[in-house]
């Protein structure tokens, strides 16, 4: 009761706090990922990128519509013949925020800092890996001559920063690199003006940005534990922009008065691995797989137990599509789905027959053995905190109970998760991959290349896929000019992945996002016409927000929360009374004479 | 008939009557005979849970209900996520909590009970270091020992219990040398020591006898202090994922949009069992110590 | 967690009794505090040594390093050396005021400034709440004593046991999901606050209602039963009963005697609670996003960010035993049974 009255007597504190009045367009998103620096040289963690990416400008950006390189700073690029030296146009009449013209010299000397200075490569060291030379011979011409022929040369994914701000840094792991008054100093659509370590970032819109000034005046990100704190702040009104929600969460505020819910195809393919004796890049074998998963018929039954459809209508809400090749569906052109001759289709029963048939006979307790005896047992690991590995794991584990096979779950955190997938440390396993435009990456990922050394390195895979009929055709879409045939190639080697069962596609989520659409009008999302708002490779949905009309932001005070006011005081009343009832009933012995 | 008693009769008469007096200081109180009667039956469900239940509503592919569906005819608690029923999983879930909760709770007890014992028997530098050791775990916040052990240690019931177990000794070891040193300086413990009763006879005869009560008042409140521990333990996601648990139940409602969804019967059953069964071992455990406890009677 | 019961038996006030001299009392009392704090170093250092894995190998993936960088931070951080000589290391480093690098958490940055940052809220929370719940508790508790069995002293009895019983983090869901949007749901801070220093004042005292409620919701109850047991031991003392035969008035009596007596042991019970208040404070830190030391623990858990929550575990424990040193001197200080003897 004391706790009651505590919390009544500071309760009269909002009132005194002073409204402060909007007369500003404020665009509030809320971030649910860290930030480690706003020294874009050492920021590394997504949200950091992010913001590097909404006060720097770069040489080229992807661009809205198809993510496709497009200028930026540099107006125009061209490579020489060799592909080795190419040469950037940087447009002038550009400035920073302290007035400074952002030049071609401020380019040349951010790469050759990264070339210089070990913890200037911290981010985003890997573009400039191959650098030879980086020259400006004037204030708008930038030269950069690579060692070898280097394909992401017309996106560079690096922050230009101020030279005159970052010379005088020594040290660029010093605190005070992520200080406003160095990390500040910016020429992109949105300058940092305050920054509270795990509270928010405060930006304001730079009216002199060359692309024009963006529509809102400020910009806030402020830090949720999760998505779930933030869902709750959107609902309150006190965020504007969310993202990364699960399909429970997008789907409580799909129809809420006054937020809009975005669903963007998802770039991402998830799948179940199966270990079926891993190896290295030297054959060895590697990792404590189960050895009955080398069994081909055992991982067919695997597949025949795990219906992709219902994993998207049960885990995903119905907010992705079932899977087939590892190339997701909205890259049409290379995307794969097995013919109905192709597909294992689910169906228990057939499972059921492939065990029995291949020699694994049900116990009295209804788990299958070995023909030498051992039980049929394997451990599914996947990523501890994220929901739909926990949902997927709980089918899994339902469905391969039902065919004789127990499962341990056993999800981890991401980094341990990728530590076991990367040494073979395990059974099956929830995983998946971000994939591009270009197919080439998604299939390289299952090659016998992509395997790592004897010594643990280097290793891209996570299937540990390595199939001669399969690296053939990597090969082939690889060197083939004709569109159509290579995406036959493409498609073929996703069959050819798809029939030997390493691995499990089971979907391709949507990426799920809200907005307050009292306050906001709309978002540039990237690509178009049907992309996401913040989960970007750019500034587009924060740079193309518009305020609405004169919407005035009202409270959406909706049903729900009323009912979960009510809740709260009966559970009150129930803690309250069932003490004052404790209270009453009885004395204890210790109170008596 | 025989007329004379032999020693071990009027031992166990003596004893028989003792527990008759135990019972009626106890029963005597009305919250901790409540408590008792209440902790007894949830127990008895809990044990008899697999006659009267079928555990397959537990399987997400067996689960017929439509997901976060509120409370009706058919669910009383409604669904979670997956269109299991919560009422299914609050009861359920009421094995591996208690589970885990004895065993910790076991754990801790034997531990501290070993360690009060020798600090308070034999004294010298034995009992000094013992009683610093104690010191030093009791001053240590044990949530944080148990967050860190299980961070560390493979996820699994046995992780929860070895890290709530190993961390939540001090209090008792202190309460056993405490009651220790009182027996102990009973004059017949020194007759036995003439006679020529060894460390484990007086320790094994006299001591633990007299200890035992006392430690089986603190086993009961350790055993709710277990229960939310593990709930914290789930909470922070250091949990095991494998089992039913009601902290289990309460970390994938808030991991699925539970609250967002304005779910509460996700929320509010796992929560409100929780403060239950711990407000019943807190009652009998009260109960218990008041009977036993010398300081505590007036 | 201990009982209120229990806990009146470990603070057992007899055991501080002894002939010793002031001087050497607080040299002991130093020596042990050191001695526990060197323990907590040593225990957090190996309870983190026991994790498989390689550390080298984690901080640089999905990073492009070349197999010279490599050797060069397996040097740098010592891996391949005995652990002895790790321990040493980190020891001498630590005396610096080096607690060693996040890995995943916040890429590289000292895990030292990490928890300085952090510092201030939490002591902020755990102070507030601390000190609400000792008022609070310490209040009732004598209320309830004094009026033994009346109604009052049965329910705040009944309401006491209940909180006791539930779960923080729960508690602090619920409060937030009952109280609506009345208070802030996260942080510290609300970047619309006018700058002033009134404003930024009370900006922070509204998103501490919350989290300080639950916290000492909990701990409240506990300084109140042990409060009203102990007052109840005092009253049934021979010398109050003394007291009341020559005539002295009964809420004389409560203040001049039986209240500074039971308040001894109860206050240093209050210190030896403080370890579970920080405990407590982190499950409440997460749910409420309250950026202090909680959080940071919360979110190195999930990565998990091992020599972060090294740091953190480690200056909590010393902070605890610190408070715990600084009890044993107060009691000392207050204690007039312990200061004649």
């Amino acid at each position: 009761m004391g706790a009651v009255v505590a919390a009544a007597t500071l309760a009269a504190i909002p009132l005194a706090v002073p409204a402060q009045a909007q007369q500003a367009k404020v665009l509030r998103v809320a971030l649910t990922t860290g930030i480690d620096h706003l020294n874009p040289f050492t920021a590394v963690l997504a949200a950091s990128t992010q913001i590097g990416r909404f006060t720097f400008e770069f040489l080229t950006v992807p661009d809205a519509a198809k993510a496709e390189a497009s200028p930026a700073l540099a107006e125009s690029w061209t490579p020489s013949a060799d592909k080795l030296t190419w040469t950037f146009k940087i447009r002038s009449g550009v400035k920073w925020s302290d007035g400074q013209p952002v030049t071609a010299k401020d380019a040349a000397y951010t790469f050759n800092r990264m070339l210089t200075d070990e913890n200037a490569r911290t981010a985003n060291g890997n573009y400039v890996a191959n650098f030879e030379t980086v020259t400006a011979p004037d204030d708008t011409t930038l030269v950069i001559k690579t060692k070898t022929v280097q394909v992401n040369m017309n996106l560079l994914d690096v922050p230009i920063v101020p030279q005159h701000i970052w010379e005088p840094v020594k040290d660029l792991k010093a605190a005070e690199t992520d200080d406003v008054k160095i990390a500040g100093v910016s020429d992109g659509p949105f300058q940092v003006t305050e920054y509270k370590p795990n509270e928010y970032v405060k930006f304001k819109a730079n009216k002199d940005y060359w692309r024009g000034a963006p529509k809102v005046d400020e910009l806030q990100l402020l830090q949720f534990k999760d998505t779930e704190a933030a869902v709750n702040a959107l609902k309150q009104g006190e965020v504007d922009v969310i993202n990364r929600l699960n399909p429970n969460q997008f789907a409580a505020l799909q129809g809420q008065q006054g937020i809009t819910t975005n669903a963007a195809p998802g770039r991402r393919y998830d799948e179940l691995t199966l270990n079926f004796g891993v190896t290295d890049n030297a054959n060895n074998p590697i990792g404590d797989g189960n050895p009955v998963l080398k069994d081909f018929n055992v991982r067919k039954a695997i597949a025949q137990a795990v219906d992709t459809k219902t994993i998207v209508d049960k885990v995903l809400k119905g907010l992705g599509q079932a899977g087939g090749g590892v190339v997701p569906a909205i890259y049409a052109a290379y995307h794969w789905d097995p013919s109905d001759a192709e597909r294992i289709k689910f169906d228990l029963a057939a499972a059921n027959t492939t065990l029995e048939q291949a020699g694994y006979k049900k116990g009295a307790d209804g788990v299958r053995t070995t023909p030498a005896g051992a039980k049929l047992e394997l451990r599914l690991t996947g990523h501890a905190n994220r929901s739909y590995d926990q949902g997927v794991a709980q089918y899994v584990t339902g469905w391969l109970k039902d065919i004789g096979i127990t499962v341990k779950q056993d999800l981890v955190s991401d980094d341990e998760l990728s530590d076991r997938t990367s040494t073979g440390k395990y059974d099956l396993a929830i995983g998946g991959y971000g994939t591009n435009p270009d197919p080439d990456y998604v299939l390289s990922l299952h090659t016998c290349a992509a395997r790592p050394s004897p010594e643990a390195k280097g290793g891209s895979t996570d299937t540990f896929f390595c199939d001669a009929a399969y690296d053939d055709l990597y090969k082939k879409q690889l060197t083939e000019t004709d569109d159509a045939k290579r995406a036959d190639y493409v498609k073929q080697a996703q069959a050819r992945l798809y029939s030997q069962i390493p691995t499990i596609v089971l979907d391709y989520q949507n990426t799920l996002e809200a907005y307050r659409s009292d306050k906001f009008a709309g978002f540039t999302t990237q690509p178009q016409p049907k992309g996401a708002i913040l989960e970007q490779t750019g500034y587009w949905g924060v740079y193309g927000a518009t305020p609405a009309g004169t919407a005035n932001a009202a409270d959406s005070g909706s049903g729900n929360t009323v009912l979960w006011i009510v809740l709260g005081a009966v559970v009150v009343v129930v803690l309250v009374g069932g003490g004052v009832l404790l209270g009453r009933r009885g004395k204890s012995a210790e109170d008596r004479e | 008939m025989t007329t004379a008693e032999t020693p071990r009769q009027i031992a166990w008469a003596r004893r028989r009557a003792s527990l008759a007096r135990t019972w009626r200081e106890f029963a005597a109180q009305r919250t901790a005979l409540a408590g008792l009667v209440l902790l007894g039956a949830t127990v008895l469900v809990a044990l008899l849970l697999p006659l009267i239940s079928d555990e397959s509503g537990l399987n997400v592919t067996k689960a017929t209900g439509q997901p976060l569906s509120p409370p009706t005819g058919e669910f009383w608690l409604g669904t979670d996520n997956f269109g299991r029923s919560v009422l299914l999983m609050t009861v359920w879930g009421t094995r591996i909590s208690l589970l885990v909760g004895f065993s910790a709770a076991l754990l801790s007890v034997v531990i501290g009970t070993l360690i009060g014992i020798t600090a308070a028997h034999f004294g010298g530098w034995v009992s000094a270091t013992l009683l610093r050791f104690t010191d030093f775990f009791l001053v240590l916040p044990s949530l944080i020992l148990a967050i860190a052990l299980s961070a560390v240690l493979p996820k699994g019931v046995g992780t929860i219990i070895v890290a709530i177990g190993l961390t939540a000794w001090p209090s008792t070891a202190r309460l056993v040398r405490a009651q220790t040193l009182t027996i102990e300086s009973r004059p017949y413990i020194e007759r036995a020591h003439a006679l020529g009763g060894g460390h484990l006879h007086v320790i094994g005869r006299h001591v633990l006898p007299g200890v035992m009560p006392l430690v089986l008042a603190n086993t009961t409140l350790v055993v709710g202090n277990a229960v939310i521990a593990d709930a914290t333990l789930s909470f922070l996601g250091v949990g095991d994922p494998n089992s039913v648990t009601w902290g289990l139940v309460l970390e994938s409602a808030l991991n699925n949009g539970a609250i967002s969804r304005g779910a509460w019967w996700n929320v509010l059953p796992p929560g409100i069992a929780i403060v239950l069964v711990v407000l019943f071992f807190t009652l009998v455990g009260r109960g218990l110590e008041t009977v036993f406890n010398p300081r505590l009677k007036k | 967690m201990t009982a209120p019961e229990q806990a009146a038996v470990l603070a057992d006030p007899g055991e501080h009794r002894g002939g010793t001299g002031t001087a050497r009392f607080v040299l002991r009392k130093l020596l042990e505090a050191v001695i526990s704090v060197l323990l907590v170093i040593v225990l957090f250092f190996f309870l983190f040594r026991m994790l498989p894995g390689d550390p080298v190998a984690a901080m640089t993936r999905d990073r492009v390093t070349s197999p010279q960088q490599i050797a060069e931070l397996r040097e740098k951080m010592g891996v391949d050396k005995p652990v002895l000589v790790q321990f040493g290391t980190y020891f001498w480093n630590l005396l610096h005021g080096d607690l060693g690098e996040s890995r995943l958490l916040n890429n590289g940055r000292p895990v030292a400034d990490m928890i300085g940052e952090r510092l201030w809220p939490t002591i902020l929370l755990v102070g507030s709440a601390t000190l609400l719940a000792v008022v609070l508790g310490l209040w009732l508790g004598i209320r309830a004593a004094w009026r033994r069995d009346s109604l009052f002293d049965r329910t705040q009895t009944g309401i006491a046991l209940t909180l006791w019983s539930v779960p923080q983090f729960w508690l602090g869901l619920m409060l937030l999901v009952v109280t609506g949007g009345l208070f802030p749901s996260r942080g510290m801070h609300s970047p619309d606050a006018a700058p002033d220093v009134l404003s930024q004042t009370l900006d922070v005292l509204h998103h501490l209602v919350l989290p300080c409620v639950t916290l000492l919701a909990v701990f409240y109850a506990q300084y109140m039963l042990i409060m009203r047991s102990s007052l109840l031991g005092e009253m049934n003392a021979d010398y109050l009963t003394t007291a009341r035969a020559k005539g002295l008035r009964d809420d004389l009596l409560r203040r001049r005697h039986a209240v500074p007596n039971a308040l001894l042991p109860t206050t240093t019970l209050v210190f030896m609670q403080f370890g579970q208040v920080v405990a407590g404070a982190v499950t409440v830190e997460a749910v409420f996003s309250w950026p202090g030391l909680g959080q940071l623990t919360y979110d190195a858990l999930h990565g998990p960010d091992l020599p972060v929550l090294q740091g953190v575990f480690t200056v909590l424990a010393s902070a605890v035993v610190l408070m715990n040193l600084l009890a044993e001197l107060l009691y000392r200080v207050l204690d007039p049974r312990v200061r004649t003897s």
